[in-house]
């Protein structure tokens, strides 16, 4: 189910303008200070469209740093679940194919009910990437630069307009009511957009096939030395995690005002020593690698395994937060070159 | 993209409320508590419950009770942690909040015509105590059982004045501490040093084991030794836990969630999976 439109870039004003009737609208805003965020639009002219990968990304409004699940007063608990409608504007593919997986672990098996919520309630608007920053590696791994299905709303920009995708009821409905400022692409359009898509591809500086990694790891190649030395590198400031779009590690507190207790869930990191502590103070990852270990193979081998596909989509903001360049992307390079090596001794010796 | 309607009945994170009927001290720092739940409740052994204390926090405790009565839950609770010493500051009377039960139970049912061996050390007699009653239960169709418990102190040991009906029953206890107080007649040591006092045909038997990593390992060793085949040598491991669900992350290891994916399982998956 994909239905597809021309919108004319002089009308996309219009649209969230009424989009943001029913909806919260949130986008990506240049603050004063340079850095560009998600956040709510209060002056849709504001919006930057000109989109690096922005940090933090969207997982926030999925998965928020901390979130309220109850209220406990007396005997009474109240469930905070949060029903609002949010229209998420400029988000990339890559954000998009997580959500994908997110919606797997979060909705399978048990339903988390808080990001159901969310979820349900959430249209995501995302936009191709023609242009793919230096870190960017998610055409190896098949989730980005564009999309082919499961998105909400997908926009090509093609210059003075864009081709509008739209792969759900929800984001079709947005797009229908509003069907007088949309028109029918043209043979042109299409051509235009499979242009753009042959550029933005050819434009990726890292190309990385995590296909490879996984192979050296279940076969033995990449032995425990290798992850010693990525294991001492890591300050353990969890960055890697908190801006991974599929790291979702939590931790549960409860907090008491007054007469009332709320418990909360906020994110936590598998990297941080304490995360595994049982109680009595025993310590099931006590070294750094075994934790190192972990991260990674857990996106590597579990998820490939488990879900079908990495859990990893190339969107390189671990390459940027990592102070000590022992982030996915330089890692999996790091793999490669041992794997290389190897061919190279294989060959010599033949 | 396609969205669940989100037409569930249950918030998996809410507990429901119970009230502790009673309060048996066991040892220096292990409480009995008996629960009563505002709902009928129905759990395997071997199972867990997220217990709730508002204002501290939820830890998974091992149910050592049979469902015979729906309302009632039975849970031992070993004072060790932030949210298990609220738990012992807490009165007959006073609010429980619990949710689950969560996890996959023991294959009692492995138990049926065969040799049955039951391995603890301290606390971890908790969850076995709930097959100690399934197995009395299902006393016929059972052949001999053993169980080899181990504590540090003979203070220490959980349910003594269950094991004299328990003898009744025609389970063989024998007993083992690390330092002997006065009086101890028993044997000192690790259970793995028990061996001897049980008449068994390994090949044919089946073993539920639960205490400490050390201890577990060592006996699944052993009854691998002895020729016990692997898939009859069952364990139940012990993890950090947030949810009980399979999505906070805490108790991940090597690709399995302890939560849902255990916490019981068998040597041939512990060997599998590399959990131990």
């Amino acid at each position: 189910m994909s239905s597809e439109w021309i919108l004319d870039k002089n009308h996309l004003s219009y649209w969230l303008r009424q989009l943001r009737k029913e909806a919260d609208l949130i986008g990506p805003l240049r603050k004063p200070g340079g850095d560009i965020v998600f956040e709510s639009i209060e002056r849709i002219h504001e919006i930057f469209l000109d989109l690096p990968a922005l940090i933090p990304g969207p997982k926030e409004f999925l998965f928020p740093q901390y979130e309220k699940l109850f209220n406990k007063r007396d005997s009474k608990v109240e469930e905070l679940s949060i029903k609002r409608k949010r229209v998420v504007f400029g988000v990339r593919s890559c954000d998009v194919s997580a959500v994908r997986l997110l919606d797997r672990f979060f909705l399978d098996r048990f339903e988390d009910p808080f990001y159901s919520n969310r979820r349900a309630n959430t249209l995501l608007i995302s936009i191709v990437c023609n242009n793919p920053e230096p870190t960017c590696f998610c055409a190896g791994i098949g989730t980005g630069p564009y999309l082919r299905e499961d998105y909400d709303i997908q926009l090509t920009d093609l210059g003075e307009r864009y081709l509008v995708q739209a792969a759900s009821k929800q984001g079709i409905r947005a797009i229908k009511a509003y069907s007088f400022i949309f028109s029918k692409p043209t043979r042109t359009d299409y051509d235009d957009q499979f242009e753009v898509q042959l550029s933005a591809m050819a434009r990726f500086q890292k190309r990385i096939s995590l296909e490879r990694v996984r192979s050296m790891i279940i076969t033995g190649k990449v032995r425990d030395t290798f992850w010693e030395k990525v294991a001492t590198r890591c300050f353990e400031c969890g960055g890697c995690v908190y801006e991974c779009p599929l790291c979702t590690c939590f931790t549960v507190i409860d907090r008491v005002f007054g007469d009332e207790i709320e418990r909360a869930r906020i994110w936590d990191a598998c990297l941080f020593k304490g995360f595994t502590r049982l109680a009595g103070g025993v310590l099931p990852n006590e070294r750094m690698v075994m934790r190192t270990k972990r991260w990674y193979y857990h996106k590597l081998v579990h998820y490939p395994e488990v879900i079908g596909s990495f859990g990893c989509v190339g969107c390189g903001r671990c390459t940027i937060v990592c102070p000590a360049k022992i982030d996915m992307a330089t890692v999996a390079i790091k793999i490669k070159a041992l794997a290389d090596n190897e061919e190279k001794i294989i060959e010599q010796k033949e | 993209m396609k969205r669940r309607s989100s037409n569930r009945k249950n918030n998996i994170y809410l507990p429901i409320k119970g009230r502790i009927e009673s309060i048996v001290p066991l040892t220096e720092d292990v409480n009995f508590y008996r629960i009563r739940s505002e709902k009928p409740l129905s759990y395997g052994v071997g199972q867990f419950f997220m217990v709730s204390v508002w204002g501290y926090g939820e830890v998974p405790i091992s149910v050592c009770s049979l469902p015979e009565k729906p309302e009632i839950l039975e849970l031992s609770i070993r004072k060790v942690g932030f949210v298990t010493n609220a738990i012992h500051r807490l009165k007959e009377g006073d609010e429980l909040w619990f949710r689950g039960p969560y996890g996959r139970a023991f294959p009692m049912e492995l138990s049926i015509n065969r040799d049955v061996i039951l391995i603890a050390g301290g606390i971890g007699l908790a969850p076995l105590r709930a097959a100690i009653h399934w197995l009395i239960k299902h006393r016929k169709k059972v052949r001999h059982i053993s169980l080899l418990y181990g504590a540090k102190t003979p203070s220490q040991l959980l349910y003594r004045e269950e094991f004299t009906q328990w003898e009744k029953e025609g389970i063989k206890v024998v007993l083992t501490v690390d330092s002997p107080e006065d009086g101890w007649t028993a044997n000192i040591g690790v259970v793995t040093t028990l061996w001897h006092h049980i008449d068994v045909d390994f090949k044919r038997a089946v073993a539920y084991i639960c205490g400490p990593p050390v201890m577990i390992n060592a006996s699944m060793l052993d009854l691998y030794r002895f020729g016990m085949p692997l898939s009859n040598i069952i364990t139940t491991l012990e993890a950090h836990m947030k949810c009980g669900v399979g999505k906070c992350g805490h108790c991940y290891a090597s690709e399995k969630y302890i939560c849902t994916d255990g916490p019981v399982f068998s040597y041939e998956e512990i060997k599998r999976y590399r959990l131990l």
